[in-house]
Order: C-alpha cells, then sequence, then structure tokens
C-alpha cells in the first residue's frame, strides 16, 4: 500500500443507504476521499453525518450501497475489519481506559498486542511517532492526568499506530478548548501534507470547517446536496446548502429589565470528583432578567460550581441563596421544586437515559410534579402530549416519541433536554455548553430560547467556552480560572482579549 | 481469539424482543434436557422414561403436582425478591437469609401469642394468622434494610453484605430451632415446633392461599414497574444511576426501598413454606434445602429478564424439575441427585444461549502475515 499517490481516492461510498424505522438516515449517499485532504462533513443535527461515518468504519451496516478501499471493493463486518485496511475512527465520546497509562492505552487491543508485547520497543515506536507530528506526550502518565485534548490525541495516535491511513474524527472540537482545538488542527494538517492521513472530520463549527478543509460535503436529511471546493465557500454559503435557507448569525439581546438577586453565592469552594480543589472561595449573584456568564475553558471548576448549585455536589464551604433563603441543604429534587433547573454539560449520561424512549426522558423532570401523577401512578398520556408538542416546537427530529434515546443524534437529544428543562419555565436556569453538537440553525434557536426566558424574568447561569457565546449573551461575565473568577465585567465593558486573556489565567484581577 | 487458521471474533447484537428471548429460552431448555438425557443413559436408564417419569409425577401426579407448586411459589416469591433490586441494577442473593428471616418472624409472634403445640392461642386464627404474615414481612423487610442502608449510605457491594447475612441467618435458624433457641421442637428432634390447628391457614381450591399471593403480586409487580411513578424511579435509577440522581431521585431511598421491598417478598417465601404448605407448620431439620431452592428465584429472575409475569412458568418449570427429579431419583435407583444435575445443566445452557444470542460469532480464515 505505499504506492498511493497524494490525491488518490482512497476510501469512496456508492449508493449508500441506512434506514432506521421511520426514516433514512442515508439516502444513496456517494461519497469519497482522497489521500492527502481534509474532508469536512456538515449538515443540520440528524442530517445523517454520524451514520455515514459508522458505515464508512463497519460500524454500522448500510442496507444499500457498496464501499471502495484504495480501490478495491470492500466489506466490513465490524471496524476489525475497516482497522484491517487503515481506516480508524476518533470518536466524541472517548473509549480511553482513565487508570492505563499512555502507552497502555495506545497498544490496548493492538493486533500484534497479544504476539509480541514488547513493551519498549512499542514505546519507541510511539515515541517516534509523536516527534514526528510534533505532538509531545508522555508515554507513561496515567490518562486521568491528561486534558481533554492531550485524550483527543492519545485516541489519534492510537489509531494511526495501527496504521491508519484513513481517519474518521467526529466532533473532535466540540470537547475542546480554543487553544487546544487549535493544537489539534495543527496536528491534523500536518498529518495530511507530508503523509497520506486524510481526515474526513465533522464539525458544526464554520470557521474551523473554512480554516483547515480542502473540500466540503454536505447533508441534509440523509442526502448530499452539495460537493464544494471550501477556498470558494464562505461561511454564509455553508449554512445556506446546509439549512436550505440564509442563516442569520446575529442575535437581538434586546433589553430586559433586570430585577432583583434570585441566587446569591457566597465564598463557595468546593472538590472535584478525584479530591482536589477544585472551587475556590467563589462568591457572586444572579439577578432575575440577567444572563450571568462564565466564560473559561472546560476543566476550571465550572463543573463543580454547577452541580453544587444544581445539589449533585456536597460543597466544602460556603452558602448558596434562591430567593434569599439558604438552600445548600436541599437536595436536587427539592431544587427542581423550588424552580431551579440544571441542563447538564454530559447529555448522554446524566441529562437523559439511553434507553428510555423520549416520554420516559420527559418524565425526568416530570415525575416528582403531582400534575403528572395521580395515586401513584403516572400520567403517560399527559407525559406523551407534552413529548410531542416540544418535539415539534423544538424541531426535534425523531419519528415518534416511542425511540430511545440512544437512536436520536447528538444535537437533536440536546435539544430534547433543553426541551424539558425550559418547559419546566424554571425561574434560575444553569446551563453548561447549552449549544455543544449543535448545528447553526440549531444553535441560533437555542441562544433565542435562552434571551425568552431571560425577557420572562428568569436568571440564567450561562457556563460556556464559546468567547463568541458568551459575549452575544451574557448581561455580566465572569472569566473563570483554575477554580476562582479572574474578575465580574459587565456586558458594556467587555473586552473579548481581555477576557480571552483572563480565561487563560495570564492577567490577575485588576481591582479586588 | 485465534484458532488454527481462523480468527474467531465476538461481535454485539442489539437487543432483541420479548417475544424472542421468550423463543431462545424455550430451545435452551429443551436442549439442556435433551443432554441430561445423556446422564439418564449413562445410569443404563431410558431417557424417554427417566422424563416421562420426571413430567409426569411432577405435573400430574395427585401426589406430586401439590409438591411443585408448593416449590414453585417459594421459587416465585424469592424470583420477585430478586426482580424489584435488579430493576434498579441492584443485586440480592440474599433470599435465602431473608426467607428464613420471614419464617423467623412468623414463628415468633406464632411463639408470643402462644400458637404453638397443642396450646390454645389467646387470639381467633384469622387475626393471628394475618399476625404471622406480618411478623414474616417484617423478619424479611428488617434482613434486607441493611444491604439497602449500606448500599445506599455507604455504596458497599450489595453482593457481598446479601451473601454474609445468608450464612448468618442460616446459623441462627439452627439456634432457634435445634441448638437451644426458643423454637426448639418439643421431640428434640431439631426441628421447630409444630403450629396449632387454628393458625394453620386454610386451603383454596387444595392449594395454599399463598399461592393466589403469589400469582396476584405478580401481577401487581408488572403494573409497578410499567405504570407507577415509584416503578419508573426504579428503572431510571437501575438503566442510569447518575441521570436518576440528576432527575432528583435519591439513591439512599431507592436502595433501601428495592431491598426492603426485596426482603418482604423473600419474608413471604419463608412464610408461605413453613407456615401455610399442608403437612409441615413447622421449620424443618432440613429447612437448608430451601435455601439453595432459593438461589434458583435468581434464574428465574435473570431468565425472565426482570419481567414478574414470565418467571412464572419459569417457576413452575424449575419446581416441577426439581420435584420430580427427585422422584425418579428414588423410583428408578439413581445414585445421585438428579434434580440438582437437572437444574444445574438447564442453567447452564440457558446462559450459554442468551450469550450467543446476544452476540454474533464471527469465524473468519485468517490472512496470512506478510
Ligand atoms: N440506532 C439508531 N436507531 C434509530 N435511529 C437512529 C439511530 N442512529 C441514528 N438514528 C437516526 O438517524 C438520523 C441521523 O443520525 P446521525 O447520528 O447520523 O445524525 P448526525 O448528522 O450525526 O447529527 P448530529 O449533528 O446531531 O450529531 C437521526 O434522525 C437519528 O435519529
Ligand atoms: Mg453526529
Amino acid at each position: 500500500m505505499t504506492d498511493i499517490k497524494h490525491g488518490d481516492i482512497v476510501l469512496a461510498a456508492k449508493g449508500i443507504t441506512k434506514r432506521y424505522p421511520g426514516l433514512v438516515a442515508n439516502d444513496r449517499i456517494d461519497f469519497e476521499i482522497k489521500a492527502g485532504e481534509i474532508h469536512a462533513i456538515l449538515g443540520e443535527n440528524g442530517a445523517g453525518k454520524t451514520t455515514l461515518m459508522s458505515i464508512l468504519f463497519g460500524l454500522v451496516q448500510p442496507d444499500e450501497g457498496e464501499i471502495y478501499a484504495f480501490g478495491k471493493k470492500v466489506h466490513f463486518r465490524s471496524p476489525l475489519d475497516a482497522i484491517d485496511l487503515g481506516v480508524g475512527m476518533v470518536h466524541q465520546t472517548r473509549k480511553l481506559i482513565p487508570a492505563h497509562t499512555v502507552l497502555e492505552n495506545i497498544l490496548l487491543g493492538h493486533p500484534k498486542a497479544g504476539t509480541i508485547l514488547d513493551m519498549k520497543r512499542a514505546g519507541e515506536e510511539v515515541a517516534q511517532l509523536c516527534k514526528h507530528y510534533n505532538y509531545p506526550l508522555d508515554l507513561n502518565a496515567k490518562v486521568w492526568h491528561l486534558a481533554e485534548g492531550e485524550k483527543q490525541m492519545v485516541e489519534i495516535f492510537k489509531a494511526l499506530y495501527r496504521g491508519a491511513k484513513v481517519l474518521i474524527m467526529d466532533e473532535p472540537t466540540s470537547a475542546l478548548a480554543p487553544p487546544e482545538t487549535e493544537k489539534l488542527l495543527e496536528s491534523i494538517q500536518v498529518m495530511t501534507r507530508d503523509e497520506l492521513a486524510i481526515v474526513p472530520f465533522i464539525t458544526h463549527k464554520l470557521p474551523i470547517v473554512l480554516a483547515v478543509s480542502h473540500r466540503v460535503t454536505i447533508l441534509r436529511r440523509g442526502q448530499v446536496v452539495a460537493r464544494l471546493d471550501t477556498k470558494q465557500s464562505t461561511e454564509q454559503s455553508l449554512a445556506r446548502e446546509m439549512v436550505g435557507r440564509d442563516v442569520i448569525f446575529r442575535l437581538e439581546r434586546g433589553k430586559a429589565a433586570r430585577g432583583r438577586s434570585i441566587l446569591r453565592v457566597e465564598n463557595l469552594s468546593a472538590f472535584d470528583d478525584k479530591g482536589a480543589q477544585a472551587l475556590t472561595d467563589v462568591s457572586f449573584d444572579v439577578h432575575e432578567g440577567e444572563i450571568f456568564g462564565i466564560a473559561g475553558v472546560s476543566g476550571n471548576g465550572q463543573q463543580a460550581l454547577a452541580e453544587v448549585l444544581a445539589g449533585l455536589r456536597k460543597a466544602k464551604s460556603g452558602r448558596v441563596l434562591f430567593d434569599d433563603a439558604e438552600i445548600s441543604h436541599l437536595t436536587s429534587l427539592q431544587r427542581w421544586q423550588k424552580g431551579i433547573g440544571y441542563i447538564p454539560a454530559e447529555q448522554r449520561t446524566v441529562g437523559s437515559i439511553g434507553n428510555f424512549s423520549l416520554v420516559e426522558n420527559m418524565l425526568m423532570n416530570y415525575h416528582f410534579d403531582d400534575a403528572f401523577s395521580k395515586w401513584g401512578f403516572l400520567n403517560e398520556k399527559k407525559a406523551r402530549q407534552l413529548t410531542e408538542a416540544l418535539i415539534a416546537e423544538y424541531g426535534v427530529a425523531t419519528p415518534s416519541p416511542d425511540v430511545k434515546a440512544r437512536g436520536l443524534s447528538g444535537g437533536n437529544l440536546q435539544k430534547l433536554i433543553l426541551a424539558r428543562v425550559f418547559s419546566r419555565k424554571p425561574r434560575l436556569i444553569i446551563v453548561n455548553l447549552p449549544t455543544q453538537g449543535l448545528d447553526v440553525g440549531a444553535t441560533e434557536f437555542v441562544q433565542n430560547k435562552l434571551l425568552e426566558a431571560r425577557k420572562s424574568g428568569a436568571g440564567i447561569l450561562l457556563i460556556s467556552e464559546d468567547l463568541d457565546e458568551i459575549l452575544a449573551l451574557s448581561d455580566r461575565i465572569a472569566p473563570i480560572y483554575e477554580g476562582k473568577f479572574m474578575d465580574v465585567i459587565p456586558a458594556e465593558s467587555a473586552v473579548r482579549e481581555t477576557i480571552g486573556a483572563l480565561m487563560a489565567g495570564l492577567e490577575k484581577k485588576a481591582a479586588a | 481469539m485465534k484458532l488454527g487458521r481462523y480468527q474467531i471474533k465476538l461481535e454485539k447484537k442489539s437487543g432483541f424482543t420479548g417475544w424472542q428471548a421468550a423463543v431462545i429460552s424455550i430451545v435452551a431448555i429443551l436442549f439442556a434436557l435433551f443432554l441430561v438425557g445423556f446422564i439418564f443413559l449413562q445410569a443404563g436408564v431410558d431417557p424417554a422414561l427417566g422424563y416421562q417419569e420426571i413430567f409426569s409425577y411432577a405435573f400430574l401426579n395427585p401426589f406430586g403436582l401439590p409438591l411443585t407448586l408448593n416449590r414453585a411459589v417459594f421459587l416465585l416469591f424469592c424470583s420477585f425478591a430478586f426482580i424489584v433490586p435488579i430493576r434498579a441494577g441492584l443485586w440480592n442473593i440474599g433470599m435465602a437469609g431473608q426467607a428464613y428471616a420471614g419464617a423467623l418472624g412468623a414463628f415468633a409472634v406464632a411463639l408470643a401469642l402462644g400458637a404453638k403445640g397443642s396450646q390454645t392461642p389467646s387470639l381467633p386464627g384469622g387475626a393471628l394468622v394475618g399476625l404471622m404474615i406480618l411478623g414474616a414481612m417484617l423478619g424479611g423487610m428488617a434482613v434486607g434494610a441493611i444491604p439497602g442502608i449500606l448500599k445506599g449510605k455507604f455504596n458497599t457491594n450489595e453482593i457481598v453484605t446479601t451473601m454474609m447475612i445468608n450464612f448468618i441467618m442460616f446459623w441462627l435458624v439452627a439456634y432457634m430451632i435445634k441448638e437451644g433457641g426458643p423454637f426448639m421442637g418439643s421431640g428434640g428432634e431439631g426441628e421447630g415446633f409444630k403450629l396449632t390447628e387454628s393458625v394453620r391457614p386454610p386451603l383454596f381450591k387444595d392449594t395454599p392461599f399463598t399461592l393466589w399471593v403469589s400469582l396476584a403480586l405478580a401481577a401487581l409487580l408488572y403494573i409497578l414497574f410499567a405504570r407507577t411513578k415509584i416503578g419508573y424511579q426504579i428503572r431510571a435509577f437501575g438503566s442510569s444511576p447518575a441521570a436518576a440522581r440528576y432527575a432528583g431521585i435519591s439513591p439512599v431511598k431507592i436502595s433501601l426501598l428495592v431491598f426492603v421491598a426485596g426482603g418482604l417478598l423473600a419474608g413471604l417465601a419463608g412464610y408461605h413454606y413453613f407456615a401455610a404448605v399442608p403437612g409441615l407448620y413447622k421449620i424443618p431439620k432440613n429447612y437448608g434445602d430451601f435455601g439453595d431452592l432459593a438461589f434458583y428465584g435468581i434464574i428465574c429472575g435473570l431468565i425472565s429478564q426482570g419481567n414478574p409475569l414470565a418467571s412464572i412458568p419459569l417457576a413452575l418449570l424449575f419446581g416441577g424439575l426439581t420435584n420430580g427429579g427427585r422422584f425418579v431419583q428414588g423410583k428408578l435407583q439413581l445414585g445421585f441427585g438428579i434434580d440438582y444435575a437437572l437444574l444445574g445443566v438447564v442453567m447452564i445452557i440457558l446462559v450459554a444461549f442468551q450469550f450467543f444470542f446476544r452476540y454474533r460469532i464471527i469465524l473468519k480464515k485468517a490472512e496470512k502475515e506478510n
């Protein structure tokens, strides 16, 4: 396989069709990837991107269609077949074992691992690989010590070490902080430049697509609607092809009457899961009709803060007041009932239950509601009606409310969770990464929903890594770094660069 | 895995429906019976004859059938005791200990109110029966609460705690009925005391009333999981503890609840066999056999995939096999315990079948190494 030249077609799909009960996820798709190119797949939530990539990796069997690898017709019965032929995939949800070292994780499941376990030689080879791509990795570090971006690279090196010539990445940057994203993209570019690694990657972030990809394939409702050269595209044109209409990238924040303080946090400190101090002496308040934005790179204590406020984590010290009454000791159930709504960042493991139907998932925030049960029996009809109404209102793409949440695409699941929490009309909304995995249209929709809630008087604590999102929505902005607020800045006087620097811990708080 | 020139791979298949699962179970059971046929051959017995004896005694014989039913009801209560916690993702393997606790609870009430031997108790029989049942439930609940609290509060492994409590309860029963405890019978034969006439519950259609209770409970539990709020909370916790916690469901409450309920159900099993089955009305010498039988509640619960209705035919089958197996062992002079051999093989085959149907085995020629 050494005779592949730049520009050769290395992986091709012809007439791929995949049907799920009630919908066609991929509809006669033709698709090809050339050696040395970065190929972006774009499409709205539920357009069928993940399905197509899973088929190319042998995870999902197509109903119709053929796959060609390096010019030969192939039949992938499982990912093992795909890996044998040099196709690797990096999933959005990582599959590394945290307690093992980087090297062990890279070797784990390697076809040769059973027969020759020459750790020393393997280590040297992997180190060579890292050096080649200019991405230093401590091979003996335990994986749980690593930052998200480094874990992502471990996954990539794992695939490369197995001889991947084609690397498929599903939303590789959605869990990464901006600097990590840049580093990752640099490495990807190096890979395609001098080697023959080919990276069809999926993302919703149009600037990234424009910056690094060579070609773009756009899917809409399971069909290919456009194949473009990136050079000839703009953010506007890509969005138009994806959605089928013009998308306005502007939000009307408008004015909202700032009411009295609804959430008060005093000197809050908390530990993370590993017992390390995650949050140190944080104090702030959120008012009715206000969006209080916490800007920070993931892993700087936002998660612990959100969990403490939602009643899912014990604070080490400090107080939390809601409506002027202390709630530090209340359970999560009591907080829901008081009108505090929490939208977690972990949509698959915390925000939803995969093997429950959408109706049952809706009940996650309604089972305790007296309007939805009588004599201990749940009112299923009512739950179904609510689910159907919200599916329609939020445009969740699904054939029926009886499908399992597992079957929803990432963006559609996020819409369902948001719809569920918003429908309770909480007076305080704690929302962590609200638009992760959402397409441009849905992002706009969700951001407008947050503004609507603000207008109707809810207080909103918005946690995000996306500086644009923070700047567009927040009334006040608190950059967070290593568990401390670096400052609290009113939106009027917020300067993008300053906040970016504070998020990176570069400047100390100016005034106490 | 490599096997000569072939490479074997396992691949998990997506879930299958309840009906498919039922068909798989039936085929597996038939296959297991076929295999055990070889054991019969080995012993010089025609398998067809062996099975005919087992099944006709277990399900047709006027003496055998009631025994089968009594065992089936005991098993059914035990499988409920397993099913309720397993729907919350927790493993109750303490049915034996909880059933013993139920028996002790019931007999403690009887003893306290003078329903021992030929005494005349102070209360009317009906009221006493009710109190004994209550005692059985409380006994089971108390013993079930221990692993529940330990799990909920300290996340102690429930398999270990329930297992340990089995041993403790086994020895507690031994003490109570033969080593000097207050439940000793008058004969000094190492058995518990016998209940007076008036607290022996009446039979309905020639079967203990507990049979009807167990069937009603199957339906109730089914509805509980399918329709009620608490059933929903248990299932949510069983599917994803983190998501359930997010949804305001307390892990402590659910752990405690399912184990207390499990203990209650197993306690009823103890009441049923020792206080409601005709001809017994005491904790017998061989009470340990029932502890062994209780473990088959796990198998029933697992095969039925946590569905209380589906465990009815399974309990009936296992009750019949143990009963009929024991019978042919005596009748055909077999030199081994055919009842447990049968159950053991059925169990292994069932588990193996579940595995093979969940995974697809791929056999492909290993590629030549270059
Ligand atoms: N296992 C499944 N069972 C049923 N339906 C499924 C399954 N997997 C995907 N689907 C459906 O197929 C469609 C395409 O899903 P896919 O995950 O490919 O979308 P996507 O383009 O990756 O979307 P997103 O941007 O939200 O990740 C969706 O409507 C989804 O609900
Ligand atoms: Mg996707």
